[in-house]
């Protein structure tokens, strides 16, 4: 897209994050021709980020995390190189809207939306009735504090499948799933029993239940003039530990007119917000009813896949549209072609309950190719440490049908290369040729409900064989010990009289 | 039987490797396997196993090999000879704890009975107007105290002794 | 050199009758020692296993380098002494690999009488020393003996090749730098406290290894003292008190990984240097050998044949080819070695002796180790070959074997009988190794001539006082001188007194020859000086 800029209104961009998405803005930044500032803690002196920016300035803080988040540090540094604008990034500070707010009182553009829609946002339950209210779909539900007496009645009026939680509760416990409706107060007696023992409090909370839902969310981009649009969905339904794992873009399980319905609600709940700048709008979906979720009101880990089939540079277009500049495309101009899916790069043992590891990255081979794209915070020769999110890189790619893309997926994650620290690479390549995965059969429960995919696989003998041949022929004290020996009884070998 | 060893997910499976007229000999269990291992850059090796090639990519460090083979990363932990038999038979190993030097006791930590872990402090002495910390040298239950504050022991003597946790 | 052209048939009927004898005579020679190595009584194996210590072969297995060779010596000694009840004398010893170096090993076997010494026990030990001292060889003893046998103490104690021998020869085995490890896996008392102690580095087990000079109940008797066995000399006592051992272990295990570690520090030697070529297998079949050797110990047999069957390529350079045929001497190549090759193929006659003295004196002149292959019935004698001066040429040959400073290596072939074993490098003769082939036969004289000189003697002596023998009477004498002289010029009894380093299936023979090589230049090759030769 031409940005129609000829000179912006800065021209130093912080980016306020690190990794691999410090690295993602930078690259944007720089191929605009804009500087590129960073701020990093000591722990990345060395990064990838601090290296190809243009400027990069230590923080300071408690622990390396609390240096990213403290934003009065990290507006001062900008302040002190120049910079007009600063990106969050995802995580750390890209959802807080007092650091918006900071960095607007210090006159300096926040890459985002308004504080005002932050908070809107922010806040589940006020977002929640904010979009209720605009008329868009949110799942049933009773609360029963809001009137006692009725908390039955209102229930029923829900529907079934019903899940029936405990107000005070978390962590799936006195959970209740009704799927007859005569059972109803059975459930909700024992329901509110389990709360009690539980948490101490009976109170209770209904609505309805998705079977096997999935994770359903649409790109929205809104500029300072009152435009939104949508740029497609993407589908993040495989999930471990309440995190995506892997991303894609068409969702296999929605029908065209289903993703038309969904992705015009998700702009319809952006206009009514006034959003600013790129957010995604989450949807719970699951047999046939899509149900808002929240709002992310920022640059999503995700956004590869959707710049992937739509050709958007997406931080390009945030930059724009912090530059005030009005998107200039409309709804029916943004074509997708072709499918993406996203892969996130952990340092984690998936055998041991996704664990994180860590350790030195001795050697890194990152695949490379036609419709393969990396985005990495990592380099050889640095380390894997506790200090942050064990996120280490996204691997996409893109072909022209699913097919085409998880075979190049497939092929990827066979040549991307680790070594140092445990990755959750090969578990991955389990899920993508996994036989549910394949045919677009997943839910956010997916990976709870086949924990075979992260246990390690059983070795065939001879694979067995050749590790330990490696391993072997590898490790000094061994290969030492077996040169050693003089030529003539090695050529004799275990020879007895 | 081999008495090195490689952990891979937990499992530690013993090998032995030696090396013939134009390779080596890897063992396993009951099996001997010819194998080779050529390194061709820095980016990959040709394994050879019974014959077969294989390209690899290896790291090693310390104790930690990673491999990528296949398309799959695996790792192997080696364990020493010397490290895995030590830690087989740690038991009556370090029962005395005798005296470094000649001295006097400063403070008991410890009492009989009490149980220990290894670097736990048992006591200090001072010598040559120095005060040193006798550590537990592993896990245990203390079973003798020799010696009271103030006492003073030759070197040798034995302080205190373990024995092992009921 | 070119390769020797074998003109054995091996389809003839000779070969395959041969081949069949043969492999009768090795399958006894194995059934031998596999008796001699692992058939115990089971009383004794439970006693190992009841405290915790490993049978002294899978002891040796642990320490020696996985996919090495081990070279044997001796496995039946004492087979044919003490009734056969010690077999191996009770210790195992041999050249094995540990930690990339050639070490020679010493190791007690505690399933044999509980590891007591006997007479030829303490001499098999003195030997493997002395084949360390030769050879410049580290040595690892595997300790784990009850001491010496009591009964016959008057053979093993006192005399100067007795068990005093075994601490002198460690003295001095340090002092030429072959360093020592003892394992201490049982207990070392009274002297055999001192192979721990006179050793470089120790390693004791906790719990089953002890040192002292008197045990518990000596002590007790001695001096009223009641103490244990870990108070008088465990393993913690000494690792941390006296500081007679050096390294406490665990388990047998341990202590065995730790000695391989400690082998591992020792400085390599640097190799005394020989003419030396890729090693090359021989173009014949050593298993052809079978078929070569005839059964009767009086027909002779073409040496150049084993010769081809020994050698790398089977190539060989053979001196003065038309001279003193009777005795082959010739270059070769064993396991890349080069080496002179001195081979009977006959009586030694005046010739064959010069020949022999001669090619001797070339091989140190140019410092090529020697091997002799023998199959000799001796001198020739004779009016004619005393007046030519067979046993002044004779001297000379036994004269330049003696004085030989190259490494020798004898392997019995066939015959070994009269002067000529010594011409050949026999026993007294230091050989680095010497090895017979099992069928072999050794003795001052064949069998049958010493029986028929033997009765002569009778008869001439019954002669003298009017009587006269009849034929069963002279079969009377005869029969029992035959049957001594045939059981005790066998190979078996050779090995059982230890007169060789061990019986070898012809085959091993090369393997051998290069082990043997190998670790014999971990030393270093003296300077050439000879007595007198009788001109």
């Amino acid at each position: 897209m031409e940005d129609g800029i000829n000179s912006w209104p800065f021209d130093y961009v912080l980016v306020a994050n690190r990794g691999e998405i410090a690295v993602r803005i930078l690259k944007t930044v720089k191929g605009l021709g804009l500087k590129g500032a960073v701020v990093y803690h000591a722990v990345d002196a060395q990064s990838v980020a601090a290296q190809m920016a243009d400027v990069a300035v230590e923080i300071e803080g408690t622990t390396p995390v609390a240096a990213y988040l403290d934003a009065e540090q990290i507006v001062a540094v900008a302040l002190s190189v120049g910079a007009g604008a600063i990106h969050p990034g995802y995580g750390f500070l890209s959802e807080n809207s007092g650091f918006a707010r900071a960095c607007v009182q210090a006159g300096i553009v926040f890459v985002g939306p308004t504080p005002e829609v932050i908070d809107l946002m922010g806040d589940k339950v006020t977002a929640r009735a904010f979009v209720s209210n605009a008329g868009f779909p949110v799942a049933p539900s009773a609360i029963e504090d809001d009137d006692p007496a009725t908390f039955v009645e209102r229930a029923r009026a829900v529907g079934v499948p019903l899940l029936i939680k405990p107000a005070a509760g978390g962590g799936g416990k006195g959970m209740r799933v009704v799927r007859d409706l005569a059972l109803l107060e059975v459930e909700i007696e024992r329901a509110r029993s389990e709360g009690k023992r539980y948490f101490g409090d009976g109170r209770l909370y209904a609505e309805r239940y998705v079977e096997n839902p999935r994770h359903i969310e649409v790109q929205i981009l809104g500029d300072a003039h009152g435009n939104v649009v949508h740029l497609f969905e993407r589908e993040c339904s495989v999930q471990r530990r309440f995190q995506k794992i892997i991303e894609e873009t068409p969702s296999p399980a929605l029908t065209p007119q289903l993703r038309q319905k969904i992705c015009q609600t998700a702009a319809g709940i952006a206009r009514s917000a006034g959003y600013q700048n790129a957010g995604t709008v989450e949807f719970v979906y699951g047999s046939g009813e899509f149900y808002f979720l929240e709002v992310n009101t920022r640059l999503q880990v995700e956004h590869a896949i959707t710049e992937k089939i739509t050709g958007f540079d997406l931080v390009h277009e945030q930059l724009r549209i912090a530059a005030g500049q009005p998107l200039g495309y409309q709804q029916s101009q943004i074509k997708a072609q072709g499918h993406a899916i996203e892969m996130r790069i952990y340092a984690e043992d998936p055998a041991q309950g996704f664990t994180p590891t860590t350790g030195p990255i001795l050697k890194l081979r990152e695949p490379t190719g036609d419709g393969i794209r990396v985005d990495s915070g990592i380099a050889e020769g640095l380390a894997i440490t506790a200090n942050f999110d064990p996120m280490l890189a996204k691997l996409i790619v893109y072909g022209a049908d699913r097919n085409q893309a998880m075979a190049l997926a497939d092929k990827a994650l066979g040549d991307y290369v680790l070594l140092g620290s445990k990755t959750n690479i090969s578990f991955l390549r389990r899920v993508m040729n996994h036989a549910a995965f394949k045919s677009g059969d997943v839910h956010t429960g997916f990976l709870d409900a086949n924990p075979q995919i992260a246990a390690n696989p059983a070795l065939t003998k001879n694979t067995l064989e050749k590790l330990l041949a490696a391993a072997s022929l590898a490790t000094r004290s061994m290969r030492d010990e077996a040169d050693a020996v003089l030529d003539i009884h090695a050529a004799m070998g275990a020879w007895r009289n | 039987m081999y008495n090195n060893a490689f952990v891979l997910n937990d499992e530690e499976l013993n090998v032995a490797i030696s090396r013939t007229k134009n390779g080596y000999l890897l063992y396993i269990g009951d099996d001997v396997l010819p194998i080779n291992l050529h390194k061709e850059n820095d980016d990959f090796s040709i394994l050879t196993v019974l014959g077969k090639r294989q390209a690899v990519m290896l790291a090693v460090h310390g104790d930690d090999v990673h491999i990528h083979m296949g398309g799959e990363t695996y790792l192997l932990k080696y364990r020493n000879p010397l490290d895995r038999l030590a830690a087989k038979s740690r038991g009556a190993a370090d029962d005395f704890i005798r005296a470094p030097m000649p001295g006097s006791i400063v403070s008991l930590n410890i009492a009989i009975g009490e149980a220990v872990s290894a670097g736990q402090t048992l006591l200090i002495m001072e010598s040559m107007k120095m005060e040193s910390t006798i550590l537990a040298p592993r896990d245990g239950v203390v079973a003798t105290v020799n010696f009271e504050k103030g006492q003073t022991f030759d070197r040798n003597a034995v302080l205190l002794t373990l024995e092992e946790k009921a | 050199m070119k390769r020797i052209e074998s003109r054995i048939n091996t389809s003839s009927s000779d070969f395959r009758a041969n081949k069949e004898n043969y492999l009768k005579v090795v399958e006894e020679f194995r059934g031998k020692q596999d008796k001699a190595r692992y058939d115990r009584p089971r009383r004794d194996m439970e006693r190992l296993d009841k405290q915790n210590k490993m049978f002294v072969r899978d002891r040796i297995k642990q320490l020696l380098d996985t996919g090495t060779p081990f070279l044997e010596f001796s496995s039946l000694a004492a087979n044919e002494a003490y009734a056969g009840e010690v077999p191996g004398a009770g210790c195992v010893t041999g050249i094995g690999i540990v930690a990339g170096r050639e070490v020679v090993i010493n190791a007690g076997d505690a399933s044999v009488k509980g590891g007591a010494w006997y007479p030829l026990t303490t001499k098999k030990t003195v030997r493997a020393l002395d084949i360390a001292i030769e050879n410049r060889l580290p040595v690892v003893h595997l300790c784990d003996s009850a001491g010496g046998f009591l009964p016959l103490q008057a053979d093993l104690f006192a005399d100067k090749y007795f068990s005093g021998r075994i601490f002198r020869n460690q003295c001095l085995l340090s002092e030429m730098n072959a360093q020592q490890v003892a394992v201490v896996l049982g207990h070392c008392t009274a002297g055999g406290a001192y192979v721990p102690a006179l050793s470089d580095y120790s390693v004791i087990v906790r719990g089953t290894g002890a040192i002292f000079l008197a045990g518990p109940p000596l002590v007790k008797a001695a001096t009223g003292e009641d103490v244990t066995v870990d108070e008088l000399g465990g393993c913690d006592m000494h690792t941390s008190v006296s500081g007679t051992a050096d390294y406490p272990a665990s388990s047998e295990e341990e202590a065995i990984a730790m000695a391989r570690d400690i082998v591992a520090q020792f400085r390599r030697q640097s190799k005394t240097v020989i003419e030396w070529q890729e090693p090359e297998d021989p173009y014949y079949d050593a298993t052809e050998l079978y078929g070569i050797i005839p059964p009767d110990i009086k027909q002779q047999f073409d040496m150049h044949e084993v010769i081809a069957r020994i050698v790398d390529a089977s190539r060989f350079h053979e001196y003065q080819p038309n001279y003193g045929k009777t005795l082959i001497c010739g270059y070769a190549h064993i396991w890349g070695f080069k080496v002179g090759i001195l081979a009977n193929n006959g009586v030694l006659f005046d010739d064959s002796s010069l020949k022999g003295a001669h090619f001797i004196e070339l091989c140190n002149q140019n410092k090529t180790p020697l091997i002799f292959l023998q199959n000799i019935t001796g001198f020739m004698v004779g009016r004619d070959y005393e007046r030519a001066g067979i046993t002044k040429d004779g001297a000379k040959m036994i004269m330049a074997v003696a004085c030989s400073k190259v490494p020798k290596f004898t392997i019995m072939c066939h015959g070994s009988f009269g002067a000529g074993n010594y011409g050949m490098s026999g026993r007294a003769f230091d050989s680095r190794l010497l090895f017979s082939w099992p069928h072999s036969q050794i003795s001052v004289m064949g069998a049958e001539q010493a029986a028929n000189t033997l009765a002569d003697v009778k008869i001439r002596q019954l002669a003298r006082q009017g009587k006269e023998l009849t034929n069963t009477e002279i079969a009377e004498i005869r029969e029992p001188v035959l049957a001594e002289f045939k059981r005790k010029q066998s190979a078996y009894w050779a090995t059982s007194e230890i007169w060789d380093d061990g019986i070898l299936d012809p085959v091993d023979t090369r393997n051998a020859l290069g082990m043997g090589l190998s670790a014999a230049l971990n030393a270093p090759i003296a300077d050439l000086g000879y007595g007198i030769f009788r001109m």
